[in-house]
């Protein structure tokens, strides 16, 4: 990681494009919102988090806002923020419901959602209002390519 | 063959905008922004004497009551921004793209990196050598003074706020800050480091969009002027 950072720095001293290209990781029998959110759905209760595409865009995250236990989510809005690079960056749910359950973990170890995106990083619990909804959701290989096209476009 | 697309951008040169002013205009524009009902638009103007606070609310970083900021003549403000607390005031040139990282496939980090480039080129054009901070500082730097600071917020994809250089602030108030909640470090202004003779400030906010428009990849900016009148209307339709 180290060496890379210094191949970067000195490849912009010296104004030459670095080939950065890492890839993140995917997991199969995740479901996918295409603003990066990830959902584990178990009968009507879902787990939510932001994938590793995302972490690795926002940067160190250094802070999470999370909801309140019982607020509503809704499908494509937001629930709550993190804060990366002095940039606070709304999450979207990626799925509609009632939180039930918070990472507190997350007030005291924000670098989970960069380190463990997908387990231990997770963000919110919710009881879905309408399972339904994750089947309009990306599998695994339509958000990767999803992934491919986004960072093609710069 | 991939054909790069000619991007362009709004550039409203506003001059000096009480920061609530400010706040609810970018409100309105990054709505606008979301429907698709405005182009990427790019917000240049100062402050007046005016601290603000990030998302955090790292309230213990002011280091006066906020009763004297009054008394200096300054005010404070709450927002939902990145970052942590710093001041604006005259003579420090801001701008707040309101643009769309969707449509340019931009996440947060390399948004602030491109911000961050935009400052340093601009320090460049002054024969000043600045650089980005090391990993959690991010800003510009010149040693180990800070001279441009930045705080964004990315909401559905649409940046607010964004980033203030110092071109000749008046340094005093950054006293009653641990600013940008770095203890041990200072600010600087280009006047202090450079050893070139500064023209006023309107050409170092047009080098500064230029410099903006450079590392995002703008090709063809429109510039609109007598901007104010549009907050008028911001205002009477509230």
């Amino acid at each position: 990681m180290a060496s890379r950072l210094w191949a970067s720095r000195a490849a912009s001293f010296l104004k030459i494009s670095t080939f950065h290209r890492r890839f993140s990781s995917v997991l199969k029998d995740l479901k996918y919102a295409d603003t990066h959110e990830w959902v584990k759905a178990d009968g009507t209760s879902a787990t939510v988090g932001i994938t590793d595409h995302a972490q690795d865009h926002l940067g160190d995250v250094v802070y999470v806002e999370l909801p309140d236990v019982g607020a509503s989510v809704t499908q494509g809005s937001s629930f709550g923020a993190v804060e990366s690079v002095k940039a606070t960056s709304d999450i979207n749910s990626p799925i509609s419901g009632k939180v039930i359950e918070v990472n507190e973990e997350l007030s005291s170890s924000p670098g989970l959602v960069n380190a463990r995106p997908y387990d231990s990083g997770w963000i919110i619990k919710v009881e879905m209002s309408n399972s339904g909804e994750v089947s309009s959701l990306m599998d695994s290989e339509q958000y990767s390519k999803f992934c491919e096209e986004e960072d093609a476009k710069h | 063959m991939r054909m790069r697309l000619q991007r362009s951008i709004e550039i409203w040169k506003m001059g000096t905008v009480n920061y609530l002013d400010a706040l609810k205009l970018q409100e309105r524009l990054v709505s606008d922004r979301k429907i698709g009902k405005i182009p990427d638009t790019l917000l240049s103007l100062q402050h007046p004497p005016t601290y603000t606070l990030g998302k955090r609310r790292t309230h213990h970083n002011l280091l006066v009551p906020e009763a004297d900021l009054q008394t200096m003549g300054a005010e404070l403000h709450y927002t939902e921004r990145g970052g942590d607390i710093t001041f604006h005031g005259p003579h420090q040139a801001i701008l707040y793209p309101i643009i769309s990282l969707r449509e340019i496939g931009l996440g947060a980090r390399k948004y602030v990196e491109n911000l961050e480039q935009t400052m340093i080129e601009l320090a460049s054009l002054y024969g000043v050598q600045a650089q980005a901070g090391e990993s959690g500082e991010t800003g510009v730097w010149v040693r180990d003074k800070k001279i441009g600071a930045i705080g964004v917020r990315i909401s559905s994809g649409i940046t607010s706020h964004g980033l203030a250089f110092n071109n000749d602030p008046d340094l005093n108030y950054f006293r009653h800050i641990v600013p940008c909640g770095i203890a041990d470090k200072g600010v600087t202004s280009l006047r202090i480091v450079t050893e070139v003779e500064l023209p006023g400030d309107e050409v170092i906010h047009e080098q500064l969009v230029g410099c903006f428009a450079r590392s995002f990849g703008f090709s063809t900016l429109s510039w609109k002027e007598n901007v104010s009148i549009l907050l008028t209307q911001n205002k009477r339709c509230e």
